[in-house]
């Protein structure tokens, strides 16, 4: 069997899967027929802190998720840091050059080894207005990964994904913790206006001029659009505009 | 709404499309850098922007702004996947009658937040309508890597066609999609809308 039809059958079967028990095992499955011995396939969020339709699923060694469960670990695992730079897959190795490694971070890195995970791949899942997520393969210490299957798990980790995606969201609409669709604030086109050039840094006063409204007037758009986010600060006010592709990178840089 | 533009109506929108190949160059030369023909400086325009092609075009009101597009291609006939990309298929281009593929989706680069969701939105519908009306089965289209799950997220059910590989210093690959009529419950459902998207008056024309 050739690995495209390896992947094309994983496919086929987490296109139709229908709970996360079948999934996990699915991709258990998976993971060993790619020549890794750990998954992990989680959205970067803090999982106590956050409700509704979360992924989370994993097959680490259960000493190793102990020890990231005590020491926090996921609150600034460099692996996901460099998702939020990254739409490519990259491998752990490569971790150095992308980020700079915290003390923390390296100690993380060196615990990993000492808990039995060696070489690992990471798929970045990247979906607007959606928490980053990711799909992690690892090897056990002193296992290899092996190069030529990377494309294969880059695929196989990207449907994987989307399948637990989709049953989280089903899971969390029938416990009727959150719709299916996240509902987004509605800012108007004025209201947008004034968000862009605050995130550009600009004062009341400048939008005011650069619109040729009155600063009056850029302060009700303003407070408009934060009561519309429940937030109380601009700052909070453009990163949560910025989180829903309301606005891009692209308006506040450009 | 979406107008669908053939070989037959095309007289009707030399505007519209005028407008839509702006948007192309802005989007796919300008802002992705992707290396592809600009014909006269303004207007992204290759080879398969032929008779054979069929544009759903999402327009304002007035049909006089452009807020998305997308080219649809007969995989029996030249095509992107079938003339120029045909290594990410492992097993062979798959054609047919009722295949047919997709290419160059965009929404207009001025739009924000929930415009560009719409546009999108009846795009997709679109699409999934003049599947069901037209006989097609599975949509092909090439597809960066890094837009997949995007793509899925939609609720597009995607199959690869071949692994992914690097071209042009860019991950892509080959991926088919299954067209059914729960596809458009499924999307209708996610938009909101219960009606159809597309100008049946422009197809009947076209027809």
């Amino acid at each position: 069997m050739s690995l495209l039809a390896d992947v094309q059958d994983f496919v086929r079967i987490a296109n139709r899967v229908t709970d996360m028990k079948e999934l996990q095992s699915l991709l258990e499955g998976a993971t060993h027929e790619l020549g890794f011995d750990y998954f992990a396939l989680v959205h970067h969020v803090n999982i106590y802190q956050t409700k509704g339709n979360i992924v989370f699923l994993f097959d680490y060694p259960s000493a190793w998720a102990d020890i990231v469960d005590r020491k926090g670990y996921f609150m600034d695992d460099p692996v996901h840091l460099a998702c939020e730079k990254s739409a490519a897959p990259f491998t752990w190795a490569d971790l150095s050059d992308m980020i700079a490694l915290t003390e923390r971070q390296r100690e993380m890195l060196d615990a990993a080894k000492l808990a039995g995970l060696g070489e690992g791949f990471t798929i970045p899942i990247h979906i607007p207005g959606e928490y980053t997520g990711s799909c992690t393969f690892t090897t056990r210490l002193g296992q290899q990964m092996r190069w030529q299957v990377l494309p294969a798990a880059h695929y196989v980790g990207s449907f994987a994904f989307e399948a637990a995606r989709r049953l989280a969201m089903r899971l969390a609409a029938q416990r009727g913790q959150a719709a299916s669709e996240p509902i987004q604030p509605r800012l108007t086109r004025r209201q947008l206006d004034c968000v862009v050039l605050a995130g550009r840094g600009k004062s009341d006063n400048d939008v005011a001029q650069i619109l040729g409204i009155s600063g009056q007037t850029v302060h009700q758009h303003m407070e408009a659009a934060k009561r519309k986010y429940e937030v109380a600060t601009r700052m909070q006010l453009i990163v949560r505009a910025l989180f829903d592709s309301q606005i891009s990178f692209a308006d506040l840089v450009g | 709404m979406v107008d669908v533009v053939t070989s037959c109506n095309r007289h009707k929108y030399e505007s519209q499309l005028a407008l839509m190949h702006e948007d192309r160059r802005r989007i796919f030369v300008e802002s992705l850098k992707w290396d592809i023909p600009v014909v006269d400086g303004r207007f992204e325009k290759d080879q398969f922007d032929n008779d054979d092609a069929v544009y759903l075009l999402a327009l304002d009101a007035k049909k006089e702004t452009h807020l998305g597009s997308v080219r649809l291609l007969p995989s029996s006939k030249p095509h992107l996947l079938g003339d120029v990309f045909p290594m990410l298929c492992d097993n062979g281009v798959p054609r047919g009658d009722d295949i047919w593929e997709i290419t160059r989706l965009c929404t207009a680069p001025q739009l924000r937040g929930r415009e560009a969701w719409l546009a999108r939105s009846y795009l997709a519908v679109g699409m999934v309508e003049l599947a069901l009306l037209y006989g097609i089965g599975r949509y092909t289209c090439v597809a960066e890597t890094s837009w997949l799950s995007s793509i899925m997220a939609v609720g597009w059910e995607c199959e690869p066609l071949g692994l992914p590989q690097e071209i042009n210093g860019e991950s892509v690959g080959a991926l088919i999609i299954n067209i059914t009529p729960a596809t458009l419950q499924l999307f209708r459902m996610k938009m909101g809308w219960r009606l159809p998207v597309l100008e049946l008056d422009a197809i009947a024309k076209a027809a």
